[in-house]
């Protein structure tokens, strides 16, 4: 399951670059069009490739937070209404997620990584994720940690389960997405 | 009606977090601490392998434990890191009363541990093997596929007679899965669970001590760190809460680092200086009961790589030096001691600089004779 779990997240995140790129020459939907084939062909043609294998050597694991944010900046630019994330919201998360790699790598002396592989902080910490998305209305938030939390009792990848939702690709992406809210 | 959908979220999840939490099995953070090695019979020590790479290196032996024997595990290629390093093996098994080579090779192979990874992907090198004590035959495998040794992960690698048939990256750090290897044997734990002793590598560096679930999934990990740069934690129980980690300086301090558990290896005194010579190698160590630990360390305070066979009786605290096993300029390095059956102990090392592996097995009425 997370090998064609992984096949897939690469193949959403990819279709998501291409998109994005396509989206600054071409007119919709061309291209969604152009994300869902490149995606799709990825899984179907290119997915024992060397270049997609080294892919999935880098970014692996991909969890659920990078794919389903791909799907939603693509499914709002086909105009579905799916609730996205505040400036502010963007900015404090910036900050939590680079303290929690820096405590990964020591230079904060605590080890927070460590709860994500025990089923009561994580029955906590997904609980308060679901209150957070209560108070805000964001059930794509909600949704997001209870299918990261599915994925992580079935052992459909990581076993800690801040890996399905985070990813340090996040960090380039919100900061992007911070530059381009503040110009 | 997003609020509705996000309490039946909500209730989802406290469904989920009532199976994880019913099936879960914490780790039991209690040692098995090993019976003594009985001194019985005439005292033996023989060189069972001596190995020199035909070209390029041969570094860093593992002994992996076989029903019949043991199997010694090293890395070989141009130089360590790079892009053709694979795993290479000598089984040895005893015949007649004597330990032979019955098969020599290569034994795990980038592109077969890349077909074999779930999911499937690049590997560029291979490093450090432990042998998975869980499972006979199975080995943890140090596996890079981007960058250097600061960017491998840990691999859970399940073997069959062929090579890998089988393995998953152990989930161990939040940043891409990187920088963490292997290079001690595994620690028993009361439960008849394992722990498998690990190192991060990138920027402050710290040893870990991963718990494993019944699946081989990291359950739990427990940080070593504190002063210099502490890499390669070498583990030894002493009772069921008591455990010494030695550990190398990645920093060239010129000393030994030691750190101690009083709590079944859950949480770990800062990593300090021993007033031990170490330069910046790994030792390997035994515990063999009633006090008494024998390590292997490269030891000469000019720093040099002399390895010397110590053996303590006060658990550690001071140590006697029993026979100096390669003088300086051998470039013997990367010790490892491994039990092999009732009375026994393997050691290997690299020797050459990383240019070949030998192998000694002796049995404990010859380390009292030293």
């Amino acid at each position: 399951m997370s090998g064609l779990g992984a096949t897939v997240a690469l193949a959403i995140v990819l279709g998501w670059v291409v998109f994005a790129l396509s989206g600054l020459l071409l007119a919709p939907p061309w291209p969604a069009v152009l994300a869902l084939g490149g995606g799709v062909l990825l899984v179907l043609v290119a997915r024992d490739t060397l270049a997609a294998n080294g892919l999935v050597a880098l970014l692996a694991p991909f969890g659920v937070m990078l794919p389903a944010l791909a799907l939603r900046h693509m499914a709002v630019a086909q105009g579905l209404s799916v609730p996205g994330f505040s400036t502010a919201e963007i900015a404090v998360f910036l900050v939590l997620y680079t303290a929690f790699l820096c405590t990964a790598f020591g230079v904060i002396p605590v080890d927070i990584y460590r709860y994500g592989y025990a089923p009561w902080p994580v029955a906590f910490m997904v609980l308060a994720v679901c209150a957070y998305a209560l108070a805000t209305g964001n059930w794509f938030l909600a949704g997001v940690a209870v299918l990261g939390q599915l994925a992580w009792v079935m052992g459909w990848g990581s076993s800690n389960w801040f890996d399905m939702m985070l990813h340090v690709l996040l960090v380039p992406v919100a900061a992007v997405v911070l530059i381009t809210r503040l110009l | 009606m997003a609020q509705l959908i996000i309490l039946a979220l909500a209730g989802l999840s406290v469904l989920l977090s009532a199976v994880a939490i019913r099936r879960d099995v914490p780790p039991d953070w209690r040692f098995a601490v090993p019976e003594a090695l009985p001194a019985n019979g005439a005292p033996r020590f023989e060189t069972v392998f001596d190995y020199t790479a035909p070209a390029g290196q041969a570094h860093s032996p593992s002994i992996v434990l076989q029903p019949d024997g043991f199997d010694v595990l090293w890395f070989e290629g141009s130089q360590e890191a790079q892009a053709d390093v694979d795993i290479h093996h000598a089984a040895l098994r005893r015949n007649a009363g004597a330990w032979q080579v019955t098969a020599r090779g290569e034994r795990i192979t980038r592109s077969q541990l890349g077909a074999a990874s779930v999911p499937r992907q690049l590997v560029v090198t291979l490093g450090n093997t432990v042998d998975n004590e869980r499972r006979s035959g199975d080995v943890y495998a140090t596996v890079v596929s981007v960058g250097g040794w600061a960017m491998a992960s840990v691999a859970d690698v399940r073997m069959e007679a062929d090579g890998p048939r089988s393995a998953r990256k152990l989930n161990l750090s939040p940043f891409l899965n990187r920088s963490h290897l292997v290079k001690s044997p595994m620690v028993d734990f009361a439960d008849g669970s394992l722990g498998l002793p690990a190192y991060f590598e990138m920027g402050a560096t710290h040893g870990v001590l991963v718990r494993l679930d019944a699946e081989g999934r990291v359950r739990d990990t427990a940080r070593i760190a504190g002063a210099g740069k502490p890499i390669q934690p070498m583990i030894v129980p002493l009772s069921e809460t008591r455990a010494i980690a030695w550990l190398r300086d990645f920093e060239p301090s010129g000393r030994l680092l030691v750190s101690e558990t009083r709590d079944g290896g859950k949480t770990w005194s800062p990593v300090r200086p021993l007033d031990m010579p170490n330069p910046s190698a790994p030792v390997a160590a035994l515990n063999l009961g009633q006090g008494r630990i024998v390590m292997v360390v490269n030891d000469d305070p000019d720093g040099a790589d002399r390895l010397s066979l110590l053996v303590s009786e006060d658990e550690g605290q001071s140590w006697q030096h029993l026979r100096t096993l390669e003088e300086n300029g051998v470039g013997a390095r990367y010790p490892v001691l491994r039990r092999l059956g009732a009375d026994e102990i393997a050691l290997a090392y690299s020797v050459g600089n990383k240019q070949g592996v030998r192998v000694h097995v002796f049995n404990a009425a010859w380390l009292v004779t030293q």
